[in-house]
């Protein structure tokens, strides 16, 4: 680059106020911005409300319970969970699902892979691989059991999952979807 | 992957948050340096790299928002327009001795912060102000009746 083209002539292109001051004030676009400012805060203040509520996870909205068409399983678990966040299910089995002192209970692959299931309380007696999820037996001495699985979901997205007590009748599905 | 695409986003959301604060008087720094000072102290480092605090994660993280530093203010420069929206520009708070109340409201700053940087430039009294100018990186220019800027 030659010296010439390296230089440029000083030039005075920015506004001035009263034809004094060069300030380069421009109020049309302040005011532009001024009217943004107030629907970004608007939509601030709404995301604050619908987090407040639950509706990103972890308050009254994402709170959820479903029960078996017998009434004998019911699950209270987070239809809307955040990714790498834990969150605990909830599992009841009633004394109709109970045979034998035995507790029976399936868990969908999605509710091991998807929704990432860490651990089981109380540990099975056994647990079996098949039928696309993992089925547990638990020793019942007297029903209701209470079954906890602690999950946290790897990654975002809508998934459905299905746990089963044994019968048709007492099987339960739900989606949960993951925020990022 | 996850930790390009947080910083992405999280560079983002914060540049809107912190530009759409107003402007308050006594700044050093320009909004748009806050951004990077907010980000690189921590403020959004657990969204940003999660639990991976690998050498590696983080250092992709950073390499990642220095590149979007660099591609904002390669923007700004090219584009007045973006460099309006980014930083702002200067507004007139007083003129000619005259409050601009439009002004002064829409950026919450009241006549005893112009008249606190006026004394911080050894002015005595506010009607020896000719101009009072609210500059992009929030300090407040005062300048005279007598012509002298200072």
């Amino acid at each position: 680059m030659t010296q010439a083209a390296a230089r440029k002539p000083v030039g005075d292109s920015v506004a001035r106020v009263n034809e004094e001051v060069a300030v380069g004030e421009d109020l049309e676009f302040q005011r532009s911005w001024w009217r943004f400012e107030r629907i970004v805060w608007s939509c601030f203040m709404i995301i604050i409300a619908l987090d407040l509520a639950g509706a990103f996870g972890r308050g009254p909205l994402a709170h959820a319970r479903i029960t078996s068409a017998d009434h004998s399983l019911s699950v209270r678990y987070e239809r809307i969970q955040r990714t790498g966040t834990p969150s605990v299910m909830t599992i009841r089995i009633d004394a109709e699902a109970v045979r034998g002192g035995e507790a029976t209970l399936f868990v969908s692959d999605k509710l091991v892979s998807a929704l990432g299931a860490q651990r089981i309380i109380p540990q099975p007696a056994t647990t079996r691989v098949g039928n696309g999820g993992l089925t547990y037996t638990f020793p019942v001495t007297s029903p209701p059991s209470i079954v906890q699985i602690e999950l946290e979901p790897p990654g975002p997205g809508r998934f459905r999952f299905e746990i089963s007590a044994g019968a048709k009748s007492a099987t339960v599905t739900a989606d949960v979807w993951v925020v990022p | 992957m996850a930790t390009i695409v947080h910083a992405v986003l999280g560079y983002f959301v914060l540049l809107l948050t912190v530009r759409i604060l107003s402007r308050r008087p006594g700044g050093q720094l320009t909004l748009f340096e806050f951004v990077i000072i907010f980000l690189v102290g921590g403020v959004a480092i657990g969204a940003t790299v999660g639990r991976d605090q690998s050498v590696t994660n983080c250092a992709t993280a950073i390499i990642t928002i220095g590149f979007l530093h660099r591609l904002v203010s390669w923007v700004k420069e090219k584009s007045p327009r973006m460099g309006a929206i980014l930083d702002g520009t200067p507004l007139v708070l007083l003129k000619d001795g005259y409050w601009q109340r439009e002004v002064m409201r829409g950026m919450r700053i009241d006549p005893e912060d112009v008249m606190a940087a006026a004394r911080s430039k050894q002015v005595k009294s506010i009607f020896d102000v000719k101009f009072a100018i609210l500059e992009r990186n929030g300090t407040i220019s005062i300048i005279t009746r007598e012509g002298h800027g200072r």
